[in-house]
């Protein structure tokens, strides 16, 4: 018999440029529905995102699952503008590296839940590190708000410039996993990442691979993971429950 | 170098009537004392007519004794359980530098009541909580006392969320144990510790894998471990320190390499090795560790050659 403590075991990453795509989502029964502003959208069809989104959010948060909206770090200001309606359950910033930045963004959703009627500081923040600076800062970035309620590990390999990693080594990735899970049991918020193999993450993971990257984190101490492909959810809450 | 030879700590509770017994029979370096609060009485008057005797019954086999004491309540603790014969505290539950100052100053107050020279005692942190491990370089220079890092394993991980288990195919704790080592070593401390996946399991290992664990606990830096088992102490005692193979070795290294710099050279081979400076110095360092070492030894065995009762 299994059972399922954790609530938030999979975020299934959808395009916000792709409505049709996204609400494809019942199919797989993600525990959270990441609408993307980043980059699954393409540059030209950033705009289309951001004006359907309240659309979205409201279809979508009418579901069972729980919406957040993935913001682009460079553009991050307008699409927390266009992010923010009813029904929305919280902000994932991707490669914050400065507590002030964190700060800024929890004023302006502040200010965004007064402007579109949302019930005042709701709404979440959940941190993605991705760089040195970000990693090192993970305590202080957690504390930066009170809205922060989950620190997780982004795209390190890249972000870190690490270029080619030897297959199935990634130390570096465990140390990086390691200071982001001790922050966050630390400050009481989610830990969220899984133990992915170089080469063989996102897109290109099998469900075997998948399977395995989450049961370790899960053994590991984080509670769920970011999934790029509508395939990896089965794998992801499989991985993440406990037996 | 270790700051101590402190390589088996066997921890035994107070109440326990055949404490100088177990501590004599033990051979263990250090001895940490636990006890419990009784309920419905006066627990730290209980403690304190108990502590002085229970000291000295641990102290039986030659071993430093400390007392385990929790940070959220030490400055009743310590008033109860300090006394003559200590050779420090073990702090439990350690967030940040703070509860470091609060032992700290209760441990000076306590040093001049009861006739302890001043600052002598030491304190021990027992890593078990998140807070604990990320505060880690704060915690170690909160206070010229810090000692030891003792990593808890078992409570590290419930507090971080993790079941890791015998299961995976990496140490869990590896950059946690590794930034705690550097983190003591970094203020003249050490720390002390087990390797994956016994530290975990704790089980009573045969004394040829266990020996091997040790030898990875040592050589990743860690200068000792708390024994869950008595039948630990023994493979600990012998492991954290030099092996009587790299005694040897190095024994012969700085026999080759001064008779080396004696004909004007910098390097000399030893087995197709090249023997150098640092290797000279390693090799130097060995020796004087396994010289604490057996020094230590011989100090347990003279506390032996008086009975146990």
């Amino acid at each position: 018999m299994t059972e399922n403590i954790n609530p938030r075991r999979s975020w299934m990453i959808l395009p916000a440029h792709d409505p049709a795509g996204v609400m494809r989502y019942q199919e797989f029964k993600p525990d959270v529905v990441v609408l993307d502003l980043e980059y699954s959208v393409p540059p030209k069809s950033k705009e289309v995102a951001r004006a359907g989104l309240g659309t979205l959010v409201r279809k979508v948060g009418a579901g069972q699952a729980e919406v957040f909206v993935r913001i682009d770090r460079e553009t991050r200001w307008a699409d927390v503008g266009a992010a923010m309606h009813r029904g929305i359950k919280g902000i994932v910033f991707p490669g914050p590296e400065e507590p002030g930045e964190v700060a800024e963004l929890g004023e302006l959703i502040a200010a965004m839940e007064k402007a579109r009627g949302v019930d005042p500081g709701i709404t979440e923040l959940v941190l993605m590190l991705e760089s040195a600076k970000g990693f090192w800062n993970a305590a202080s970035l957690a504390q930066a708000s009170p809205r922060v309620t989950a620190l997780g590990v982004g795209r390190i390999d890249l972000t870190m410039r690490l270029g080619r990693v030897p297959q199935g080594e990634f130390r570096l990735y465990r140390f990086l996993m390691t200071r982001t899970l001790v922050a966050a049991r630390m400050l009481d918020k989610q830990p969220l990442g899984a133990f992915w193999r170089p080469g063989s993450r996102g897109g290109v993971a099998s469900r075997e691979i998948t399977v395995k990257a989450a049961r370790e984190a899960m053994l590991m101490g984080f509670t769920g993971c970011l999934c790029a492909t509508a395939e990896q959810v089965v794998s992801v809450n499989a991985g993440f429950t406990s037996a | 170098m270790p700051k101590y030879i402190r390589r088996s700590l066997f921890s035994l509770p107070i109440e326990d009537p055949r404490l100088g017994e177990k501590s004599y029979a033990a051979w263990a370096d250090a001895i940490i004392l636990d006890f419990v609060k009784q309920p419905g009485r006066d627990w730290q008057q209980d403690l304190k007519s108990r502590m002085p005797a229970a000291i000295h019954e641990a102290a039986k086999g030659g071993a430093e004794v400390f007392v385990r004491i929790n940070s959220d309540a030490s400055a009743a603790e310590l008033e109860s359980t300090v006394f003559c014969g200590i050779s420090g505290v073990v702090l439990k539950g350690v967030n940040g530098p703070g509860d470091i100052n609060n032992a700290s100053q209760c441990l000076d107050v306590l040093e001049k009541s009861r006739g302890i020279t001043g600052g002598s005692l030491e304190i021990d942190v027992e890593v078990n909580t998140a807070a604990g491990v990320w505060n880690s370089l704060e915690i170690a220079r909160a206070s010229q006392r810090f000692g030891t890092f003792t990593v808890n394993e078992h409570e590290l991980c419930r507090n971080l969320g993790m079941f890791p288990g015998p299961v995976l195919e990496f140490e869990p704790l590896e950059y946690i144990k590794s930034q705690l080592i550097t983190v003591a070593t970094s203020v003249g401390g050490q720390a002390q510790g087990m390797s994956y996946p016994l530290s975990l399991t704790q089980e009573n290992a045969g004394d040829e894998e266990f020996g091997k664990a040790v030898r990875r606990a040592r050589d990743t830096g860690f200068k000792g471990a708390v024994c869950p088992h008595a039948s630990w102490i023994k493979v600990c005692n012998e492991g954290f320190r030099p092996s009587s193979e790299e005694v040897s070795y190095y024994l012969k290294v700085r026999e080759v390499f001064a008779e080396g710099l004696k004909r004007g050279m910098a390097s000399v081979p030893i087995d197709g090795k090249m023997i150098d400076v640092p290797v000279d110095l390693r090799a130097r360092l060995y020796l004087e560790w396994a010289d604490r070492a057996q020094a230590r030894d011989a100090e347990k065995a003279q506390a032996h050659e008086k009975p146990a009762a």
